[in-house]
């Protein structure tokens, strides 16, 4: 259970923010951000670092870019190179204000990995996506 | 002319294998090598098991896993497949108790820091595992009551119960069963390999000490590289040499004629179906964090035929090899990832496991670098008496 996700070095500091939906993620300063151009999210893995075949939680917030919160439909994992996804499947607890926290994410093996976020704020559901290199 | 000589022999004693130099390692790969270490690593603790590392549990287990008594017959115990002096394992292809089973009893070396136990991963902590042999009719046949009512009646085991648990043996059943299994798990926790060569060479690596380096043979080195190259890693991850989950590399799944072993996509099913598993009541841990796995796991089509990774330490003396003890020897497993047909290995992405072709010279290194996981394990002493 060495290997890491070499992670902070993409942590950047998050903007500061006023309105409904505060990109802070309730603690600190520092997390990744996904944007499109609806909407705007942060994240922060719990613990911090993700080791290979370790369960973890992810931090988040979601926002539209006009501020306001959004919601959390489902977040999944998957090798894209190796056409699989986790062997676990993931949890949305929305904890108010476009916060939520997601439990149960386990990366198994070490390579590129691919987090999908399904996001609404209305009727239609729009996926980003972000990438992490465990090694 | 004499000081020539003592001086040539000198250069010997300082480097043992002379004119040998470690093969060239570039920092990717060195990090490759690193990520199996370093051994050993810390103590394992299971927090759903208040007796995980508790010194009279451990005696208290050492002494069930020897007894008889716990099975129907009165003649099964856990060490007579798991054999203290044959690496706890019994070196037949298929595990026989009180009939032949359809998978191969695995050694137990290092099982403490699994958290899926089985072939098929059907239990999520080590004293579920534990229990799983006593009850089943194929091995021990026992039942919980007997297991109850030999620790209540037995004086010994009594007492030893009250010193690993801290009460006397109570009234429920089902409670003592449950403790019966985590002593025993307590036990098993403590079955570690020693260093290998291979930990000296890793260390010696990531330290730069060429000199050090230099004593792993130059076969081993080889061998490790093509570990390396072939990604191996992938599931036979970390210092354990399994990532702990679960994968196909095209061993056949039939368990005897026209039956098939679905692996992991039963094994979910039993876990779920258990009273045992980290969600029911008889979990110590009050956070609930350790079963964070169980609540989580999905069921998938592909689970069909995926057994557990094994991990490779002491892997050259814990043969025969994969869940059905199909393959004999390491050359064999070897010739296995050399050939293996990808017909059988249904992936629509990059595969995972290809047919690596591998000469047979390679075989040979690949097989020098499983060895080199090997190390001579001190021979554990009978365990002294419960209450003297
Ligand atoms: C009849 C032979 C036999 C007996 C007796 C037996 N086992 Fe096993 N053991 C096996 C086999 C076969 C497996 C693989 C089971 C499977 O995958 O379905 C196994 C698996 C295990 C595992 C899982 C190891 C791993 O790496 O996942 C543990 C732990 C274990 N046994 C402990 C015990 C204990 C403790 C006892 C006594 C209570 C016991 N066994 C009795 C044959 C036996
Ligand atoms: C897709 C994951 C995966 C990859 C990649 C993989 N293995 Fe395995 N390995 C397994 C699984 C799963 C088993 C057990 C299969 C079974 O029991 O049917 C296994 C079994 C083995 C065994 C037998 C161990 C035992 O105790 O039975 C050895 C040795 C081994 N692998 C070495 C290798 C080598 C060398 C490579 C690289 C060429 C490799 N493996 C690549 C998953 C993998």
């Amino acid at each position: 259970m060495r290997r890491r996700a070499a992670l902070l070095s993409f942590l950047l500091p998050l903007p500061a923010w006023a309105g409904d939906c505060p990109l802070d993620l309730g603690q600190g300063t520092t997390g990744l951000v996904v944007f499109s151009s609806h909407y705007m999210i942060t994240f922060r893995p719990d613990p911090l670092q993700i080791e290979v075949g370790a369960p973890f939680a992810l931090v988040m917030n979601v926002c539209t870019r006009r501020g306001e919160a959004a919601e959390l439909v489902r977040v999944e994992a998957t090798m894209p190179e190796h056409k699989h996804g986790m062997n676990y499947s993931p949890t949305v607890v929305p904890v108010g204000n476009g916060r939520f926290r997601v439990e149960g994410m386990v990366f198994h093996m070490p390579g590129s990995w691919e987090l999908g976020f399904d996001v609404r704020s209305g009727e239609e559901i729009e996926r980003l996506t972000h990438d992490i290199v465990l090694k | 002319m004499r000081r020539a000589a003592l001086l040539a022999a000198l250069l010997v004693a300082a480097a043992p294998v002379a004119g040998q130099a470690p093969l060239d390692w570039t920092p990717d790969e060195i990090r490759a090598v690193a990520s199996h270490g370093p051994w050993p690593p810390p103590v394992a603790v299971d927090r759903s098991n208040r007796v995980s590392g508790n010194p009279a549990a451990i005696l208290l287990g050492q002494h069930l896993f020897e007894e008889p008594r716990l099975s129907a017959s009165r003649q099964v115990a856990c060490g007579d497949c798991h054999q203290a002096g044959r690496d706890w394992r019994d070196g037949r292809a298929r595990g026989f108790g009180l009939v032949e089973l359809d998978r191969r009893t695995p050694s137990l070396w290092n099982v403490g820091w699994q958290h899926w136990f089985g072939w098929d991963g059907a239990s999520d902590s080590l004293w579920m595992q534990s229990i799983r042999p006593i009850l089943d009719p194929r091995e021990m046949g026992g039942s919980t009551r007997g297991v109850a009512k030999l620790l209540r009646e037995d004086r010994q085991l009594a007492c030893g119960y009250e010193r690993a648990f801290g009460t006397a043996p109570g009234a429920d059943d089902e409670r003592l069963l449950v403790d019966a299994g985590k002593a025993l798990a307590a036990f098993q926790q403590t079955l570690v390999t020693p260093r290998t060569s291979f930990d000296d060479f890793r260390d010696a690596l990531v330290a730069g000490d060429t000199i050090a380096a230099s004593r792993y043979p130059i076969q081993a080195q080889r061998g490790l590289k093509l570990f390396i190259g072939a990604n191996c890693a992938s599931c036979h991850f970390g210092s354990l040499f399994t990532n702990g989950e679960f994968g196909d590399t095209g061993v056949p799944f039939f368990a005897r004629d026209g039956e098939v072993d679905s692996g992991r996509l039963g094994g979910i099913a039993r876990l779920r179906a258990s009273p045992f598993n980290r969600l029911g009541q008889h979990s110590d841990d009050a956070t609930d964090a350790s079963a964070t796995r169980t609540r989580h796991v999905e069921r998938q089509h592909r689970n069909f035929g995926e057994f557990r990774v094994p991990g490779l330490r002491q892997v050259g003396r814990t043969g025969p090899y994969m869940h059905d003890g199909s393959l004999a020897t390491l050359d064999d497993v070897a010739q296995h990832y050399s050939e293996v047909s990808p017909d059988r290995l249904h992936s629509d992405g990059v595969p995972l496991v290809r047919a690596l072709g591998l000469s047979g010279e390679e075989r040979v290194d690949l097989v020098s670098f499983l060895r080199s996981l090997d190390s001579d394990t001190p021979k554990l002493l009978p365990p002294a008496p419960l209450c003297p």
